[in-house]
């Protein structure tokens, strides 16, 4: 286990072990160096009785005095740090006999009731290491009459060491103590308390609490904490930031979808509470998209800000207008009570917002749709309200008699209803409940086939027949279109592929592709298809509805260009009902156009569509782009179209959709190759005028 | 007024001139009375000590004749026997050779007793262990005598056995400590395969106090002999005479004179006559020859 240590007992830890070391080695050096000064001085000690004695010996030896001898041995055995003294012959044999038995050293090699044996005590005494052995000269005119042996005592050196180095060590340690006391408190108050008082800092910044500390010194803790609050004020500025920029709408500055699901939750919980109601109110601008393609982004910008002013300018402080992405905006209207206050708030919003805007370089008009879901009754959650107020909105899209549509439980029930086909659906390819129709197309001036457009057909097995324009938006919102329109094409394929191989000329197969479809992937499933069936790329057209081209232009041109480099053709559906703006026609390079059945069904009597017929004819053949006339029925319109110019036709006139079956008989009678021997489909189809 | 003050100073100057007679004429004859007996003592010991010893003595004999009995001590045996020989001491202590050498002038009266003993003899000491066991195996040895040629215990007594033994000087290397105590002491440390003492030395308490005496033993000894003697100038007044006797010999039968003898590290003091001394004498003349022994 790591032992964790503070920050203080570090330091304190640090402190006491430089201190200890520090008067360790003091101690160390001062009591080796008194230990020498005072075995020095001990040494001069015991020179200076040495040398004294030796000097006063000879006489005393001369004479044979042993008394005195006797008595200088005591004197000097009895000094303090002397253990003994002993004068001895040339011969080394002792002259005196005093011995201090209450020497401890002594006393621990002798016996206290036996003579003692000078020679061998000294012996014994001179190998003591803690006993240092003298020996002087006695000298008498140059002649030698003796020594005198004097052993000195380390014991009292030793043990003055020893207490010595006890004082120290209690010195030491007291001095240790009160050092590392202080500065240990010192330490507390300018370092530890102001480290703490960052680390709570700290610790509150991490739980969202920007607090900023006090700064009460000017040192480099002061620096720090000016530093902390500086970082704390950066961070402080930099959530606020990063919370705008995740809750409000950078263009609008409204509060953005997080925000608007945050709030209608708390409304929720509260209304809740108070069983109170709230309303979400899901706004869609109608054409925004002609708006920002027709005057520029940067104009619709300016049209989304003002919205967004006029539309909070109409509000309560407590209500919530929210921005929640393209043209889409949504207001929460907590603590209504009843659907006729929203009813009339919504009719303020909707003539808030179609009030004229004026934009640089022109004044505008746009209009909304307003749907309206209501707690509790449509939902108690924020997802379904927004869900039911969108689907009530849409439903007010469709609907065109009013703006504002409030969720119904009818409604509920269609939304039942297609996510239930949404499911079916998703099961419709498995199950092989798709199946292609072909509808052929004629050449216009002779009314010979040319090929034919291929047809999805829905066989639910509960519901039968289900058309095109029902589960294709939905196939489209739900993205099984890219699958389904896989399908199409190389279900296409696969019947052109297996006609050729009966010796059929079907012509071209015209497929239609959603403009969900171009996601970059379409060329290459493409290049597979035709690849995989060896269908040559020119047997192969490909429509689209003007619908395809407001969406990201350079993802549709570069598609579209990488289309046309494998040489297929395309062709621009249902002409006429959108936009029709002559700049796709120009900016995407066609093959053919076709002119909606809608405006077909008029002709040739009524004269705007035959006036509108006319002009795309005319200027398309002028852009070097042929015409197909969809839903030619009778022979008049066939005639006038004719007569115009028009190079394809397709309608009942000319044959229904047909089953892949169906239309390999047709295409057999066409070519004459039918085997009840009946004359080829052109003869009897295709009137010539 | 003028004779008043004539009359003051006639009266101090009669005052002067009587003082002057009294001191210059009349004191000496008064103090002659009381003469103070001179007491001498040999220097066995030195000096300060032998004036701690003997000054109860001189006291206690103060006290018992009445007059002052006076110590006096020499720093060397020379300045002493000096005073021997210009018989300066009333009362003298010194070893036997002395006595009977001073004999026509002093006149002794009393001996020692130390330990309990009247006598004592002189002897050789050997070490235990150096496998010497006659005196003739000393020929050619070194022999530690104690003080000098004059010294009764320590040097003629000794010489004395080794005649006896038919060694004279020439036999043997003759040394000399300072005191028997050092003659020993040096038989002890290998010195002198021999040394010369009183019997008792080697029982002395200075001696015991010094060295391991059971590593000495006596290689032989003399006839016992009366201690040493107090003597007193001849020609002194017989009664004094008796008077000191009397109050040496009685000091041991009284608390006080036992204190005083033990001062004097003695045991008692016991009536001499001249005569006592005469073996000395013999042994004297034997080793000094006739004309010491009867000086």
């Amino acid at each position: 286990m790591r032992l964790k240590l503070g920050l203080g007992s570090k330091f304190i830890l640090i402190v006491v072990g430089i201190l200890s070391v520090t008067l360790a080695a003091n101690t160390v050096l001062f009591l080796r160096s008194q230990n020498h000064l005072l075995e020095a001085q001990l040494l001069e000690q015991g020179k200076a009785l040495g040398r004294f004695v030796a000097l006063v010996s000879p006489e005393a030896i001369l004479g044979y005095d042993f008394l005195l001898l006797n008595e200088y041995a005591r004197e000097v055995s009895l000094q303090r740090d002397v253990v003994y003294g002993v004068i001895v012959d040339p011969n080394g044999r002792p002259l005196t006999s005093f011995v201090n038995r209450d020497n401890h050293q002594i006393a621990e090699q002798v016996d206290a009731d036996k003579p003692i044996k000078m020679t061998t005590l000294l012996s014994q005494l001179e190998s003591e290491a803690n006993l240092i052995p003298l020996e002087f000269a006695i000298v008498h005119d140059g002649e030698l009459l003796g020594s005198f042996k004097v052993g000195l005592s380390r014991t009292q050196l030793t043990a003055g060491f020893k207490q010595q180095l006890l004082i120290h060590v209690i010195t030491y340690s007291l001095i240790i103590l009160f050092l590392s006391g202080a500065i240990y408190l010192v330490f507390r108050f300018n370092v530890l308390f102001p480290v703490q008082r960052l680390i709570r800092a700290s610790r509150n910044v991490e739980k969202g609490e920007y607090q900023q500390i006090e700064v009460d010194s000017l040192d480099e803790m002061g620096d720090l904490a000016i530093t902390f609050n500086s970082m704390v004020a950066s961070i402080r500025q930099e959530r606020a930031e990063l919370h705008y920029q995740a809750n409000y709408d950078v263009l609008t500055e409204l509060p953005n979808r997080m925000m608007a699901v945050e709030r209608l939750s708390y409304e929720i919980n509260r209304a809740r509470r108070d069983q109170q109601q709230l309303a979400v109110l899901f706004i869609d601008l109608d054409d925004f998209k002609v708006v920002n393609d027709t005057l520029g982004h940067g104009t619709g910008d300016q049209l989304l800000v003002k919205i967004g002013a006029r539309l909070s300018s109409k509000l309560r402080d407590v209500d919530t207008i929210a921005r929640l992405g393209g043209d889409e905006f949504l207001v929460l209207l907590p603590r209504i009570e009843c659907a006729q206050e929203v009813e009339q708030v919504a009719g303020r919003l909707i003539d808030a917002v179609s009030e004229p805007l004026q934009l640089q370089p022109r004044e505008v008009m746009v209009n909304c749709s307003i749907g309206v879901a209501l707690y509790p009754d449509d939902g108690d959650t924020a997802d379904s309200l927004m869900a039911n107020a969108d689907n009530a909105m849409y439903q007010a899209k469709a609907q065109r008699s009013s703006a504002v549509c409030f969720f119904t439980a009818e409604m509920n029930t269609r939304i039942q209803e297609r996510l239930q086909m949404e499911q079916d659906l998703h099961l419709a390819m498995v199950r092989e409940e798709l199946e292609l129709y072909f509808q052929p197309l004629v050449d216009a001036a002779d009314g010979t086939h040319r090929g034919a457009e291929a047809l999805l057909r829905w066989n639910h097995p509960v519901k039968g027949f289900i058309s095109p324009e029902v589960f294709i938006p939905l196939a489209e919102n739900t993205g099984q279109i890219i699958a389904i329109g896989e399908w199409v094409i190389r279900q296409a394929a696969m019947h052109w592929s297996k006609w050729n191989s009966r010796g059929l000329v079907s012509g071209h197969i015209a497929v239609n592709i959603s403009r969900v479809q171009f996601q970059g992937t379409l060329a290459g499933i493409i290049n597979d298809v035709i690849t995989h069936y060896q269908l040559p790329p020119s047997a192969l057209e490909l429509e689209v509805t003007e619908g395809v081209l407001l969406e990201d232009h350079e993802l549709i041109s570069n598609e579209m260009k990488q289309l046309r480099e494998i040489g297929l053709k395309l062709s621009l559906d249902d002409f006429g009902t959108g936009f029709s703006s002559l700049s796709y026609l120009k900016r995407f390079r066609f093959d053919l156009l076709k002119i909606d059945r809608s405006f077909v069904s008029g002709l040739p009597g009524n004269a705007d569509d035959a006036s509108l017929v006319r002009a795309i004819i005319a200027i398309a053949h002028s852009m070097d782009l042929k015409v197909v006339a969809e839903g030619i029925e009778t022979q008049e319109q066939y005639d006038f179209l004719r007569a115009l110019g028009c190079n394809y036709g397709q309608g009942y006139l000319f044959a229904k959709p047909m089953c892949s079956d169906a239309y390999e008989r047709y295409l057999q009678q066409a070519q004459g190759k039918d085997e009840g021997g009946r004359p080829p489909l052109s003869m009897t189809v295709f009137p010539r005028s | 007024m003028r004779r008043t003050k004539n009359n003051k100073k006639s009266t101090i100057f009669a005052l002067m001139l009587s003082l002057v007679v009294f001191f210059e004429i009349l004191a000496p004859a008064v103090m002659a009375a009381d003469d103070p007996l001179v007491m001498g003592v040999f220097p066995r010991r030195n000096a300060t000590l032998t004036t701690r010893l003997f000054t109860p003595m001189a006291e206690h004999l103060s006290q018992q004749l009445g007059r002052e009995v006076r110590l006096v001590t020499a720093k060397d045996f020379p300045s002493f026997w000096r005073g021997v020989s210009d018989r300066s001491y009333d009362i003298v202590h010194y070893n036997q050779y002395h006595y009977t050498i001073s004999a026509d002038a002093y006149e002794v009266i009393a001996h020692n007793k130390e330990f309990g003993r009247s006598d004592v003899a002189g002897s050789l000491y050997v070490r235990s262990d150096s496998g010497i066991t006659e005196v003739s195996q000393l020929a050619g040895r070194r022999i530690m005598f104690g003080g000098g040629e004059d010294a009764m215990m320590s040097y003629i007594l000794p010489r004395y056995l080794l005649l006896e033994a038919g060694l004279d000087n020439e036999d043997y290397e003759a040394r000399f400590a300072n005191s028997p105590p050092n003659a020993m002491m040096a038989l002890y440390f290998n010195q002198a395969e021999a040394s010369g003492a009183g019997d008792i030395l080697i029982d002395l308490p200075v001696v015991k106090r010094n060295i391991n005496t059971a590593e000495l033993t006596h290689l032989v000894k003399t006839e016992p002999l009366l201690h040493l003697p107090w003597a007193v100038k001849r020609g002194m007044n017989s009664q004094l005479r008796q008077e000191i006797q009397q109050s040496l010999v009685q000091l041991e039968q009284t608390e006080k004179g036992r204190a005083v003898l033990k001062q004097a590290k003695m045991t008692g003091f016991g009536t001499a006559e001249d005569k006592d001394y005469d073996p000395h004498r013999r042994i004297i003349a034997k080793v000094m020859g006739s004309e010491k022994a009867n000086h």
